[in-house]
């Protein structure tokens, strides 16, 4: 899987989404998901994303009972509930084998996003790290001063105010900076190479054949026996 | 043809007073220049002006011209100039924009559309330059200050831009990874690399450069020869904070009648120094 080009990944979330929606039939999409499980063992990444995983399922089970207690059939609940968990696992799979820099670089090379778009993605994952960092700063500095943020809920949350205010105005000014050192380094100026190689290799013709080939195995299933 | 120079330029951000007034300033070609002054005084401003960032990308009034390589920043855009002037910022640590130290120097090269096949191999050598190497793969979140500081100037250095803007960038190294990064710094200058960098540490600097500027409330009070202005700025007391003791001490010796070379570095005061208080010495043994 990790040797696969990103946009063979992109198309593989694509292509389960939709394998997702044409099934129907509960061992269907159970084995979808059985699959799905499979492959990231296979990859050696579960034991990563088991705990992800493990939180999704609980999540679709109470889905499940949600519908089922609003009146919907037990099945059409449980079957709602597979195609959420087929969905979501999939994008683990993408998000667990594939660096964002070859995401990025797929989606802009070979998909036509616009790069702004794209970079703003992975810029935006870069905050996640540093607004991590800045909120334990801002809490050590208010902390120094006296501020202890401890007591009931009502305290608990203005102290959680006490902390935005700062945060974001750091946020704020950061990305100004950063925005600043995009335009600085040459970004968006004239044509742009890629450092990460994401073109496609003969494996990658074959499994988008093969996601091809159970597409329409699917839907002809669908139309010709209802499954 | 000047790297820089600056043409009674002046400046006011949006919503602020003239923070640049009347600036009228050159740097040569291959030059090493080092920018003092009190907090407050422009520095950082000058260094955007420098880089065309000021205006272009803040806004706000402007007089004069600024002409880097020959081309007015007015008339072009931060991307053009890119090409000819890195700017390693006082904010390093918004500066960086990647997730990995390896695709945060790549992301220059990018930008100018280089080579992929290229790429790995300019990367490595930069990190090497800047004592990363070896963190290839690290993620930009996890370094510290000081390798942060060092990432960004690699990030800068890679794309080998004619001019080198760098403001106060040894604020988070600790004091051998200042002197490295000087030397690393006199090293690219004498290839022939522009360097332009605030610091308040001029000992630091002192060995390298050969202009210093003493920027005070948006003006210039004095530039210079280092020593010539150092010994201005010790005479008329204009930021004294900063002189080093030893040139202190120096000039305080002149005024008693000695006389000394230039004393870019302490062992060249150790030396003549202690000449001097061996012949001091001879004398009063011979009195
Ligand atoms: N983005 C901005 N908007 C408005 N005013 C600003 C802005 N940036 C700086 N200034 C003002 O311009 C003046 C000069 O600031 P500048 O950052 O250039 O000083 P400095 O010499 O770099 O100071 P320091 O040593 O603290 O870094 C200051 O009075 C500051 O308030
Ligand atoms: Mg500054």
């Amino acid at each position: 899987m990790k040797q696969l080009a990103p946009l063979t990944k992109l198309v593989f979330t694509v292509a389960v989404s939709i394998w997702a929606m044409l099934l129907t039939s509960l061992p269907g999409l159970g084995l979808l998901a059985v699959a799905q499980v499979v492959t990231l063992a296979v990859c050696g990444l579960l034991g990563r994303t088991y705990k992800g995983i493990l939180s999704l399922t609980g999540f679709a089970v109470v889905l499940i009972l949600v519908q089922y207690a609003l009146g919907s059939e037990l099945e059409a609940a449980i079957a709602g509930g597979l195609r959420m968990i087929d969905m979501a696992t999939v994008f683990v799979i993408l998000l667990a084998t594939t660096k964002m820099q070859s995401l990025t670089t797929a989606l802009v090379s070979q998909c036509r996003v616009p790069q702004e778009y794209a970079f703003m993605f992975t810029t935006a994952l870069r905050f996640i790290p540093d607004f991590l960092a800045e909120s334990k700063a801002v809490r050590e500095a208010q902390a120094c001063r006296g501020y202890t943020g401890k007591g009931g809920i009502v305290r608990r949350f203005t102290s959680y105010l006490a902390l935005v205010g700062p945060l974001v105005l750091r946020a704020v000014s950061r990305s100004e900076t950063m925005a600043l050192s995009l335009e600085l380094r040459g970004f968006g100026a004239g044509r742009r190479s890629f450092s990460t190689d994401v073109g496609l290799k003969f494996r990658d013709y074959c499994t988008l054949l093969g996601m091809i080939a159970l597409t329409a195995g699917f839907t002809a299933g669908r139309i010709v026996y209802g499954w | 043809m000047k790297a820089i120079s600056f043409e009674n330029f002046s400046y006011a951000y949006p919503k602020s007073g003239v923070v640049l007034e009347k600036l009228c300033f050159e740097v040569e070609q291959g030059s090493f220049t080092a920018i003092v002054g009190p907090s407050g005084a422009g520095k950082t401003t000058f260094c955007l002006a420098a880089a065309g960032v000021v205006p272009h990308y803040f806004g706000g009034r402007t007089g004069g011209t600024v002409v880097v390589q020959g081309i007015q920043t007015m008339d072009s855009t931060m991307g053009e100039l890119a090409k000819d002037v890195a700017l390693v910022l006082e904010d390093y640590e918004s500066q960086l924009v990647a997730m990995t130290v390896e695709d945060e120097v790549a992301f220059g090269l990018e930008n100018a559309g280089v080579d992929r096949k290229l790429i790995p191999q300019m990367v490595r050598e930069t990190l090497q330059l800047v004592g990363l190497s070896g963190r290839e793969q690290c993620e930009v979140g996890g370094l510290s200050g000081g390798q942060k500081q060092r990432l960004a100037l690699a990030g800068a250095l890679v794309t080998k831009p004619d001019i080198l803007i760098l403001d106060e960038p040894a604020s988070a190294l600790d004091p051998a990874g200042t002197e490295e990064l000087y030397s690393l710094l006199g090293k690219l200058n004498e290839q022939g690399m522009t360097i332009l960098v605030v610091e308040h540490d001029i000992a630091q600097v002192l060995p390298y450069i050969d202009q210093l500027v003493l920027l005070m409330e948006g003006r210039i009070a004095v530039a210079g020869q280092p020593e010539a202005a150092l010994r201005k700025m010790s005479e008329e007391s204009l930021f004294q904070e900063v002189i080093p003791p030893l040139q202190e001490l120096r000039f305080l010796l002149e005024k008693h009648g000695c006389r000394f070379g230039a004393w870019r570095c302490e062992a060249d005061a150790v030396r003549e120094l202690s000449a001097v208080l061996q012949e001091a010495g001879e004398v009063s043994r011979s009195a």
